[in-house]
């Protein structure tokens, strides 16, 4: 099992969130900018498993909450739902595998994004987005901008953190 | 015994003789001197280069030290250049927003953004202005290159500034061309959409939107955007127009806060 401190999963996010709001916000492409914040979530669900993914989309919600104009929770729902979820699969698939880690997070980057957007539309009295639309000018763009980006993050944070399969599992 | 005393007279004779030169010595020995060095000259030159040659080479150390200084403070000079040019940058846009300042006929409390909300669903920004400048809640908020969004949340010191591009944000608009009205609705690529277009209305890429000033939050004639695209969606009776706000909202530097 591998193992990370509570401080470097914290510490990773808020520097992740940092990064997201001043970097990232400027390099933006179709509108769309990726979603490293959910990259860092995915990858601590798949490695640590469902409660600490859960803990990591609970802490990174938080801090989109504070500062979205959403009602606040939501951030923190659509996250920890997602690191919950990703954590629960993560015995059913290999992790260490790049291509299985690209499939992982478009997919789950395209489940945080509508589940997002249900939550508002059950909420919200006016929605002039409809979902086909939304999909096409949200979900696409973002999923495909943060799974490539999502390439270079997981290679880094799986040598910063270490974590190489047990020599008994090769 | 008598070469003995011949050499001590000789001895004698010498010294004599050279008392006696050099008591009326200044006519005779002065030009004497001065041939001999003008003969050794070249090679008190040549000495007195080496010499030289020596004492430069020696502090060769403290060159290379004062070398290493000096590209120190050539580098700090450099990085003092590029923070000169962030100022200068900096100090032009202000003086835009001061010059625009002016212009409008409203009082306006300017402000710089101190943060940004970074998901893709809505777009939001933080100013460093709140209650204690008497920065108040629903109030418009512009730039220089037109509407920007409004205040939905005011601290003490900070302020929340919901954009007119995020898809909560709704601003009562006219196409400035044909005075065609609708309602401005923000999406999550950075565009606006501007639905409830009548029909029969004429409205075609290109035309400049302005906010229509119904209600008590945006005032009337603020440039809002330009259309980009124009479309029916089926089934509904009225046309859209997707907008291109005016201001880039994702560079957004500083702003004017309406009182």
């Amino acid at each position: 099992m591998y193992k990370i401190s509570r401080a470097a999963i914290y510490f990773t996010l808020l520097a992740a969130f940092i990064i997201e709001g001043s970097v990232l916000n400027h390099i933006r492409i179709f509108g769309a900018a990726p979603d490293l914040v959910l990259i860092i979530v995915i990858f601590f669900g798949s490695f640590l498993g469902g409660a600490a993914g859960l803990e990591a989309g609970i802490f990174a919600g938080i801090l989109r909450d504070i500062f979205a104009f959403d009602f606040f929770g939501i951030n923190m729902f659509v996250l920890g739902i997602t690191g919950l979820v990703v954590g629960g699969l993560n015995t059913k698939f290999s992790r260490d595998s790049q291509l299985t880690q690209v499939i992982l997070v478009f997919l789950f980057t395209v489940f945080s994004l509508l589940m997002h957007f249900g939550i508002v539309s059950m909420f919200s009295s006016f929605t002039s987005l409809g979902l086909g639309e939304y999909f096409m000018i949200s979900v696409l763009p973002v999923s495909i901008y943060t799974t490539l980006i999502s390439i270079p993050v997981f290679s880094q944070l799986i040598r910063i953190f270490n974590l190489k399969m047990p020599e008994e599992f090769i | 015994m008598q070469t003995k005393k011949f050499k001590i007279s000789i001895i004698l004779v010498v010294i004599i003789l050279s008392i006696i030169l050099a008591a009326n010595s200044k006519n005779f020995t002065s030009p004497l001197r001065i041939k001999i060095i003008d003969v050794l000259s070249p090679l008190l030159k040549s000495v007195h280069s080496c010499y030289s040659l020596v004492g430069r080479a020696m502090p060769f150390k403290s060159l290379r030290e004062e070398s290493r200084i000096l590209r120190a403070r050539i580098e700090m000079m450099n990085r003092k250049i590029e923070e000169m040019k962030v100022l200068s940058e900096e100090n032009d846009r202000l003086k835009t927003l001061l010059d625009f300042k002016k212009t409008i006929p409203f009082a306006t409390i300017p402000a710089q953004v101190i943060g940004r909300d970074s998901t893709n669903w809505s777009n939001s920004i933080i100013i460093n202005k709140g209650l204690i400048q008497r920065v108040s809640r629903n109030r418009a908020v512009i730039s220089t290159k037109g509407l920007v969004g409004r205040l939905v949340e005011v601290g003490r010191y900070s302020s929340k500034i919901l954009l007119i591009t995020d898809p909560n944000s709704r601003v009562g608009v006219l196409i400035q061309r044909n005075r065609q009205g609708g309602i401005l609705v923000g999406r999550p690529d950075g565009k606006c959409k501007m639905i409830y277009i009548s029909l029969d209305s004429d409205t075609a890429v290109g035309d400049k939107v302005i906010s229509a000033g119904f209600g008590s939050i945006f005032p009337k004639d603020i440039l809002v955007g330009e259309v980009i695209k124009v479309g029916k969606e089926p089934g509904r009776l009225y046309k859209y127009a997707i907008v291109k706000p005016s201001e880039d909202m994702s560079r957004l530097g500083e702003v004017l806060c309406i009182r």
